[in-house]
C-alpha cells in the first residue's frame, strides 16, 4: 500500500484529485523517468481535477493572489523571477 | 533581508527520491502542511523537463503579536514552481508566499540532485530569502528574525518527515525498480 496523497485545499476535489495523482505518480514512475514522458495519459483525469480547483481558487479569493505571483515569476520561466534570470544571464559560463 | 540556507544528504538514489517528492505530504512530521494541489503541469517538448505549478496550504500558530498585525488568519498560502531534468537528473522546486506578502515575502529555491560522489544517494540544497516590509525597521527585524526561526523550524521537520516518507515508500517498492545505472 503505497503513501497516501495529500489532501486538496477544497475537500470537495479530494476524489477527482486522488484519480489524478495515482495517475500521475504511474506515469511518472514508469515512463517519465524512463523517457517515455512524451505521452500524457492522464490528461482526462487532469481536466477534471482542474475544473474543480478553478472554481474554488476564485471562491476563496486565492485567484487574484496567484495571478500577482504569475507575474513575478511566471511557469514559463520555472518559476523564476526577473532578478534571478538577470543573474542567470550575466553568470559567467561554467564548463 | 535575512538568508537561510542548509543542505543534506539522503540514502536512496535519486530516481527514488524525485518520485517520492510527490508523495512528501501528508507525513506525520509536517503537520503544519494540509493540502497541496497542482495547478498546472507540462512537459516541454522541446527540453524534456516537467515543470509543475502547485498551491501549498499551510495551518500553523503564529504568535500573537503577528496576528494582530495579520488580521487573525493562520492559514497560509504558498506557490511553487518545479522543474524535473529527467536526464541531467535534476529536481529544482522554487516558492514564495502568497498570504501575508504585503509584509513579508519568503522566497525559497530548493533543489536535489545526485551525489555525484556516490550515486545511491542524493543531494539536497536549500536557500531561502527572507524580507520583511514593516515601517518600523525595529519591527522589521522582529519579523524577520521570527520568519527565520520558523523556516530553520520547518526545514528541520521537513527533512525528518521526508526521510519518514522514503523509508516507508521503500518498504513497498519491489527491489530493483529505481535502480540506477551507474554514469560513472
Amino acid at each position: 500500500m503505497g503513501n497516501l496523497m495529500s489532501a486538496s485545499f477544497a475537500p470537495e476535489c479530494n476524489e477527482v484529485k486522488t484519480k489524478y495523482d495515482n495517475c500521475f505518480n504511474e506515469w511518472y514512475s514508469e515512463k517519465f523517468l524512463k523517457g517515455k514522458g512524451a505521452i500524457n495519459p492522464c490528461e482526462e483525469l487532469y481536466e477534471d481535477y482542474k475544473a474543480c480547483l478553478g472554481t474554488a481558487l476564485t471562491a476563496r479569493g486565492i485567484k487574484n493572489m496567484l495571478d500577482k505571483a504569475r507575474e513575478d515569476a511566471p511557469f514559463e520561466v520555472g518559476g523564476r523571477t526577473q532578478e534571478e534570470l538577470n543573474e542567470e544571464f550575466n553568470k559567467p559560463e561554467k564548463k | 533581508m535575512k538568508f537561510v540556507s542548509s543542505q543534506c544528504s539522503f540514502d536512496y538514489p535519486w530516481n527514488y527520491v524525485s518520485a517520492s517528492a510527490w508523495k512528501k505530504y501528508p507525513n506525520e512530521m509536517s503537520s503544519h502542511v494540509v493540502a497541496v494541489d497542482v495547478l498546472r503541469r507540462e512537459v516541454n517538448p522541446e527540453t524534456g523537463i516537467l515543470t509543475t505549478e502547485r498551491l501549498i496550504t499551510c495551518r500553523q500558530p503564529i504568535p500573537r503579536w503577528l496576528l494582530a498585525i495579520v488580521g487573525g488568519r493562520d492559514t497560509s498560502y504558498v506557490r511553487e514552481v518545479s522543474e524535473v531534468d529527467p536526464v541531467k537528473k535534476t529536481l529544482t522546486l522554487r516558492s514564495c508566499n502568497l498570504t501575508m506578502n504585503h509584509l513579508l515575502s519568503v522566497n525559497e529555491i530548493c533543489t536535489y540532485s545526485p551525489d555525484t560522489s556516490d550515486f545511491s544517494k542524493t543531494v539536497f540544497n536549500q536557500v531561502a530569502r527572507i524580507e520583511a516590509y514593516a515601517t518600523f525597521q525595529r519591527l522589521c527585524n522582529k519579523i524577520e528574525d521570527w520568519s527565520v526561526e520558523r523556516f530553520r523550524q520547518n526545514a528541520a521537520i521537513g527533512k525528518l518527515g521526508f526521510e519518514s516518507v522514503l523509508q516507508k515508500l521503500a518498504n513497498t517498492v519491489p527491489e530493483g525498480m529505481f535502480k540506477e545505472v551507474s554514469t560513472a
